[in-house]
């Protein structure tokens, strides 16, 4: 997996939040689990000369508090997609799921370790803004969707069902965000590229389920989750 | 963990593509588009009733300072000089007779940032309409597999759509509708024009357009100040995208001799493993790709 390039993103929030928190630059992308690949991307960002749109340091302003609210509760749904992927490997291993295609299994996995990625990226920006880590899964989504779901899921399909649900759910999520909610450029332009690959998941899983993997014309927020 | 075993490539089995449940499928998304679409032009609506006050809204001329100095970058960078990309005789075939149509009309500049984003972004859904509809027009495209026919025309059904929708908050804004084709990314297309052989390389062109939209759209959405114009954008990108993750995978499919699994429904036990993580490369969608807020602007093939 290619991680440098999205890190990028994730590295410009770091840089801008540390700036305005008063954390020292190198502390606060190490503090966000970022890589030495990403810290020498860091250095070229806000150098547009290559005529990439790299944003940086002037995007500066303190990152308000609703933003942070947003991306505290967003931690929590990542968490939440973490902990279902894991139970699925776990039911998977077990054989409650039955066959498991190689393309299911890989879907899984690699679903696992991105949405991993991301709850540790927005931890890194919450922490590095002086709030507290964020380290339990979104309650009420996995009491209500979750959990039932779950505990019906008798084969693949259904846990790649359930799977859908969770990425329309997040994506849409970030999507109103995006719209409406947040304020401040870098943690809009890092909501929006989570956004972006939690599309890309559910329109695989549209195609792993048999459907037509692009259904709408515009993204919908029909699905998103309240904060 | 139970898996099944990939099929090598004797063993698998050619797909019948349903046609009938591939038309429903499509149908049902074209009724979604058609509601999606409807709320959309309320937005719209909606927002040419604010137009006119917006218009007189001052501009930010540090922050078009500094996008005009990465435009004349990127303008060099892709080798797109005062003579324009037209008149050059590079265009050959049914493919390059159809995309000779893209070659960008200069018009009146317009300089406030929400304008310019807009119209690149008309810009850059006018060269994808464009390249699908060229490609419908290949032979081994036309003759080929079904569903990516049915893809094509769907998707250049939604990027029409896509563009209908930012042509109008253009000119809801005040400006000027773009209907000129963005010219760097016109420039990508002619450059792979002689490499485009067989569908894999098709795909991978459509690929790399959904991307560089998506990634600029990711990025310019930050820069809009108009809320309408916003949530517009953003819905639009989580659209590009998967346009970009199917494409993926279509392409890893044909790279890998297995067009037959092209299909739908296909049978999920029949993929290679690579078809489940090959779509969504990244955790977060990186913005390397992405043009500038004016590249395609009205004016941006004078200005330079």
């Amino acid at each position: 997996m290619n991680t440098e390039t999205s890190e990028t993103t994730l590295t410009e929030t770091a840089i801008n939040a540390a700036h305005n928190t008063n954390f020292g630059r190198r502390k606060f992308i190490f503090g966000a689990g970022l890589t030495a690949a990403a810290v020498a991307l860091a250095a070229c960002a806000g150098d547009d000369d290559n005529g990439v749109n790299a944003g940086g340091d002037d995007e500066g302003g303190d990152i308000p508090a609703g933003d942070l609210d947003i991306l505290a509760f967003a931690t929590g749904l990542e968490l939440l997609a973490v902990g279902t992927y894991k139970a699925a490997l776990d039911a998977a291993t077990s054989g409650a799921l039955g066959d498991i295609p190689p393309a299911g299994a890989e879907f899984v996995q690699t679903a696992l370790n991105q949405h991993q990625e991301i709850a540790d990226a927005l931890n890194g920006v919450l922490t590095g803004a002086g709030r507290e880590e964020v380290t339990e899964a979104n309650a009420d989504v996995k009491a209500a969707v979750v959990d039932p779901a779950f505990a019906a899921a008798k084969n693949f399909g259904d846990a790649a069902k359930l799977a859908r649900t969770l990425e329309i759910a997040a994506s849409a999520t970030y999507l109103k965000a995006v719209q409406s909610q947040l304020t401040a450029k870098p943690i809009i332009r890092t909501a929006a590229g989570i956004q972006s690959t939690g599309q890309q998941r559910a329109a695989i899983l549209n195609y792993v389920l048999g459907e037509y993997p692009i259904p709408d014309t515009f993204q919908k927020t029909d699905a998103a989750i309240a904060p | 963990m139970q898996t099944r075993k990939t099929p090598n490539q004797n063993e698998r089995t050619h797909l019948s593509i349903n046609e009938r449940a591939l038309k429903e499928l499509v149908v049902e998304s074209e009724d979604l588009q058609f509601d999606a679409l409807r709320d959309m032009k309320s937005q719209v609506a909606e927002l040419q009733e604010t137009a006119f006050e917006r218009r007189r809204d001052p501009v930010n001329q540090e922050e078009i300072a500094r996008f005009n100095a990465s435009r004349r970058s990127f303008m060099k960078r892709m080798g797109i000089t005062g003579g324009g990309i037209a008149g050059k005789g590079l265009f050959a075939g049914a493919f390059g007779t159809a995309l000779a149509g893209l070659i960008a009309r200069p018009a009146s500049a317009d300089t406030a940032l929400d304008i310019q984003v807009l119209q690149t972004a008309s810009a850059l859904e006018t060269v994808a309409i464009t390249t699908y509809e060229a490609a419908l027009g290949l032979d081994f495209i036309k003759n080929g597999n079904k569903v990516i026919i049915a893809f094509a025309e769907t998707t250049i059904q939604q990027h029409s759509d896509h563009r209908a929708a930012f042509k109008a908050q253009t000119t809801a804004l005040g400006g000027t509708e773009q209907n000129s084709p963005h010219p760097g990314a016109t420039q990508i297309v002619k450059d792979a024009l002689p490499g485009l052989t067989d569908g894999l390389k098709v795909v991978q062109l459509a690929e790399q357009l959904e991307t560089i939209a998506t990634q600029t759209y990711v990025e310019n959405t930050t820069l809009l100040e108009d809320s309408v114009a916003k949530q517009l954008m953003a819905s639009i990108l989580g659209v590009e995208t998967q346009h970009a993750a199917t494409l993926r995978a279509v392409a890893a499919l044909l790279e890998g001799g297995a067009p037959e699994l092209i299909a739908i429904p296909v049978d999920p036990g029949k993929l290679p493993a690579a078809a489940g993580s090959v779509g969504f490369p990244e955790a977060i969608e990186p913005v390397t790709n992405a043009l500038t807020p004016e590249s395609g602007a009205a004016g941006a093939e004078e200005a330079k």
